[in-house]
C-alpha cells in the first residue's frame, strides 16, 4: 500500500531515506505520546482518529526503532496490539452497543487517554516554563547562625552515594592505565591506607572524599591507589571511627561533595591499636 | 512605631528566614500587627523595589514570602552555584505534573495516564524530594501514595497547589494561545503540525458521552 510509503517519507523523522545512518528519531515519552505525534504529523483530530491509517504509521515507527536496535519495550508492543483490537472492532459490521443501547465506538477509551495525557503534556510544559528556583531565580534565605537549619546542615552518606562518588573519581580519572612495561612491584595495601587517610585526618577537621582519594601517596596515578583508598574509607567506617557525610543544601537535600570526619572514638587514638588488629 | 520602621523589620525578617516565612508567623513577630497589615507591608516594599528597579522582589511560594531575585540575572548568579542547577525532563516533569493534580496518587495510576513504566522517574523524584510517599492506599496489595513536597512549590515559585494552573484555565488558554487555524492554506507550510487541541475538543473529552 502506497500510504505507508508516502507517510513515512512525510514524516521528518526520516529527513533522507537514503542515508540511512543519518536517521535520527525524537524521543518519546511512550506509547501515547508517539502516537500523539503520529496524530498531529496527519493533522487529524484525536476525538476522530484514524486508527487504519494511524496503527499502520505507528507499526512503521516500531519497525524503524528496531532498524536502530532501539528496545521496542512492552508497552509499544502492548498499544499496538490495542491498535490492532480497535481496528478489528471497527471492521465488524454488528454494531457495538453498552446496556443501555448506544452506540459505542471502539475508540472511545483510548480517544479519552490520549486526551488526557495531552492535557497532562501541556500543564508539564507549563510547568517546566516557570522560573525555577536555583536556576532562573534565586532566593535570599540567609541562614541564621545557630539556627536548626544551620546545625543540620548534613547527612551520614550511605554505601550507594559512597560507590557512585567512587565511580566519579574513576570516571575523573579515565587515563590511568597501567604502563605495559611497568611492573608493579610496589603493593599497596588497604592497611597502609587506612592509616594515612587517618593521619591526614589527624591534621584537619574533614577531608574531601574526592581529594583524598589521590592525596597522600607518591603513586598518584596507579588505579590500585584509588581502589585500596576506596576499600580503606569503607573498613574505616565500618570500624566506626570515622563517618562519612555530605553537605546538605538550603532545602535539605544532599548536595555537593563528600568529607569524612572522625568519630570520637577515632580521636582518642585507640583506632591505631584496632586498625593494628586487622594486620 | 513609624511605619517605615515596620516595614524594615518586615524586610529583615524576610530576608533572613532560612525559608519562606509564613505571613501569620510574620505578623506575629512584627510588633502589633495582623496578617492583614502583613500583607500590606510587603505589598508596599514589593512596590519600593519595583520604584526602586531593584534586582529581587518578595515572593510567596510554598505558603511563605521570600526574596527571589529576577530571572533576568540568572547567569550572574549560575556562576556563584557549586553544583549545577536541578535538570527535569519531560517524564521528570509529566510525571510531577500528574502527581501534583490527581495527588495523592498510586503509582499505577501514573502509568496508566503516561502509558509508560513510572518506577525509575518516581524514585528519581523521591531522590529529589520534589515527591513523598504520602501513606498507603487500603485497597489489596496496599500500594503506596505518592505526594508532592514543599519543595516542588519551592522550585517551581508556586504559591500553593491551589497556585498550580488549573486544567480548566489550560482550555481557556489554549484557543487564545493557537496560531489562527490555517485550514485549507497550501502546500508548502513550514511542515510544523499546527494541530493543537481545540476547546471544544477538551469539553468533549471532561465529560465523555
Amino acid at each position: 500500500m502506497s500510504a505507508s510509503g508516502q507517510s513515512l517519507e512525510a514524516n521528518p523523522v526520516v529527513p533522507d531515506p537514503f542515508a540511512p545512518y543519518s536517521v535520527r528519531l525524537p524521543v518519546f515519552e511512550g506509547p501515547l505520546d508517539l502516537l500523539l505525534h503520529l496524530i498531529r504529523l496527519d493533522e487529524v483530530e484525536i476525538t476522530d482518529i484514524p486508527i487504519a491509517r494511524i496503527g499502520e504509521q505507528y507499526l512503521e515507527y516500531l519497525g524503524l526503532m528496531r532498524d536502530l536496535d532501539l528496545d521496542v519495550v512492552g508497552e509499544y508492543l502492548v498499544m499496538a496490539a490495542t491498535l490492532a483490537w480497535i481496528k478489528s472492532r471497527m471492521l465488524l459490521p454488528v454494531e457495538q452497543t453498552n446496556e443501555d443501547g448506544e452506540e459505542v465506538d471502539p475508540r472511545a477509551e483510548l480517544i479519552a487517554r490520549l486526551l488526557e495525557y495531552q492535557r497532562f503534556k501541556e500543564v508539564a510544559a507549563a510547568l517546566g516554563e516557570r522560573d525555577r528556583l536555583d536556576r532562573d531565580v534565586f532566593a535570599g534565605r540567609a541562614p541564621i547562625a545557630g539556627s536548626p537549619a544551620e546545625l543540620e546542615r548534613e547527612v551520614e552518606v550511605g554505601l550507594f552515594d559512597l560507590v557512585e562518588a567512587y565511580r566519579r573519581v574513576l570516571e575523573a580519572r579515565r587515563d590511568i592505565r597501567p604502563l605495559p612495561h611497568e611492573i608493579e612491584t610496589e603493593e599497596i595495601t588497604i592497611r597502609e591506607r587506612m592509616l594515612e587517610v587517618m593521619g591526614i585526618l589527624e591534621t584537619r577537621n574533614s577531608a574531601d572524599f574526592e581529594a583524598l582519594m589521590q592525596e597522600g601517596h607518591e603513586r598518584r596515578h596507579s588505579k590500585s591507589l584509588l581502589v585500596a583508598t576506596f576499600l580503606a574509607i569503607l573498613e574505616l567506617a565500618r570500624l566506626s571511627v570515622i563517618r562519612v557525610y555530605q553537605s546538605l543544601d538550603s532545602l535539605g537535600v544532599p548536595e555537593g561533595p563528600i568529607h569524612l570526619r572522625r568519630t570520637a572514638e577515632g580521636g582518642d587514638g585507640s583506632w591505631v591499636d584496632r586498625i593494628a588488629d586487622l594486620m | 512605631m513609624k511605619e517605615t520602621e515596620r516595614r524594615s523589620i518586615a524586610e529583615a525578617l524576610i530576608l533572613a528566614s532560612p525559608e519562606p516565612i509564613p505571613v501569620a508567623r510574620l505578623a506575629k513577630l512584627l510588633p502589633r500587627c495582623t496578617p492583614a497589615k502583613a500583607r500590606a507591608l510587603v505589598d508596599e516594599l514589593n512596590a519600593d523595589y519595583v520604584a526602586q528597579q531593584r534586582s529581587f522582589e518578595i515572593q510567596e511560594v510554598a505558603g511563605g514570602y521570600q526574596v527571589r531575585t529576577h530571572p533576568e540575572f540568572a547567569s550572574y548568579l549560575q556562576q556563584l552555584q557549586r553544583t549545577r542547577p536541578l535538570r527535569l525532563s519531560n517524564a521528570a516533569l509529566e510525571t510531577l505534573a500528574i502527581v501534583a493534580y490527581r495527588q495523592p496518587v498510586t503509582r499505577a495510576e501514573v502509568e496508566h495516564v503516561r502509558g509508560v513504566d513510572a518506577g525509575p522517574v518516581m524514585r528519581n523524584l523521591l531522590e529529589r524530594k520534589l515527591v513523598k510517599i504520602a501513606g498507603h492506599r487500603d485497597v489489596p496489595g496496599r500500594p503506596m501514595l505518592y505526594a508532592t513536597t514543599k519543595r516542588f512549590l519551592e522550585l517551581l515559585g508556586l504559591a500553593s497547589l491551589e497556585a498550580l494552573p488549573t486544567l480548566r484555565d489550560l482550555e481557556e488558554l489554549t484557543p487564545a494561545d493557537a496560531p489562527p487555524a490555517s485550514q485549507g492554506s497550501g502546500q508548502n507550510d513550514s511542515g510544523e503540525a499546527p494541530a493543537q487541541l481545540s476547546l471544544q475538543d477538551v469539553d468533549i473529552a471532561g465529560k465523555p458521552n
